[in-house]
């Protein structure tokens, strides 16, 4: 049969890889025939997520982005051991609700570092000789925040718009390598983060109005994960700089 | 940290001088105890207790010594 979205032999850098979007892209992507590399803290919640992942050839790492210094020095490690990647989803996140009377610069230092900085530096560290395969893919996960704002969600609204600026110039620096970049920009799934703002803010009216505007109601992992593995694969190949909503329609309404 | 620690925390969380509030204030006679408020005590307690409470946690206070004895 025919599949436009076929990885097979690809071999897919995945961080944030052993929970909600992260670990959904995983497994869907050792299905469609890639080996993958799984980057996360937590070793015990790797190996789970391993345990779930079709065909053979992954790998995982215990590691923590927030070492954004170390980043360099493990992205070598990681291509000595596994060769060259073809495809790097930045999965990798925390959230963060702060009103602006507590979000100190250590605070705002923390999002930034995970959710962006080790963005940019893991595609630097990936961009050295025999470290990526012509053709490349390169898919962060970024969110609507992006777009909107909400109040004591500054960090990590400004981290996503963040990364959203990121790949509109890098794709355009990096398309002489035949390497593409995109984002994909997710509204509320049912991960973590989810949770995180069920339990700070979910009766608040505007978790209501939010809810209201979110038509199809909360999105899975694997509504995101299909897109990932669409821009991953070659089906893909003339769109990069793309920044794609995955919403449940909340921003057309 | 002492209980004059804690009111003094709590005061700057809940924005509110510290002479204006005591353990037997009710919170709900506190101007500015809205959902903002109680999101800055939902961070605070991360920040300086390692504690994470939930607005479920927060709905079940009803004077500041409810918060204060959470404080530890």
């Amino acid at each position: 049969m025919y599949n436009i979205v076929d990885l097979t032999g690809r071999q897919i850098l995945i961080t944030g890889a052993s929970s909600g979007m992260g670990r959904e892209t995983a497994i869907l992507c050792s299905k469609l025939g890639a080996k993958v590399v799984l980057v996360a803290r937590n070793e015990v919640r790797l190996q789970e997520a391993m345990s779930n992942l079709e065909g053979d050839g992954h790998a995982y790492y215990s590691f923590d982005l927030s070492k954004v210094d170390e980043i360099e020095d493990f992205i070598k490690m990681v291509v000595s051991e596994r060769g060259a990647m073809d495809g790097f989803v930045h999965s990798a996140g925390v959230g963060s609700t702060r009103p602006l009377k507590l979000l100190k610069p250590a605070a705002l230092r923390e999002v930034m570092e995970i959710n962006y900085f080790s963005f940019v530096e893991i595609i630097r560290c990936l961009m050295k000789k025999n470290a990526y395969n012509e053709g490349m893919s390169i898919v962060g996960i970024s969110s609507i925040s992006s777009k909107q704002g909400n109040q004591t969600k500054t960090a990590y609204c400004a981290s996503k718009s963040a990364m959203d600026a990121s790949v509109r110039c890098l794709a355009k620096e990096l398309a002489d390598k035949k390497v593409r970049v995109n984002a994909v920009n997710p509204a509320l799934i049912k991960t973590e983060i989810y949770q995180q703002f069920l339990n700070n803010s979910g009766e608040s009216e505007d978790a209501k109005n939010i809810m209201q505007r979110q038509y199809l109601g909360i999105g899975e992992p694997i509504d995101v994960a299909n897109m990932i593995v669409y821009l991953l694969s070659d089906a893909a190949k003339f769109i990069t700089g793309s920044c794609v909503d995955i919403d449940g329609g909340r921003l057309s309404s | 940290m002492t209980t004059a620690e804690k009111m003094e925390l709590l005061a700057e969380t809940l924005e509110v001088e510290t002479d204006e509030i005591s353990e037997d204030t009710a919170l709900t006679d506190l101007d500015n105890w809205d959902s903002m408020t109680k999101l800055s005590l939902i961070v605070m307690f991360d920040d300086e207790f390692g504690k994470k409470i939930t607005s479920e946690d927060i709905k079940k206070m009803v004077t500041v010594k409810d918060i204060l004895d959470l404080m530890e």
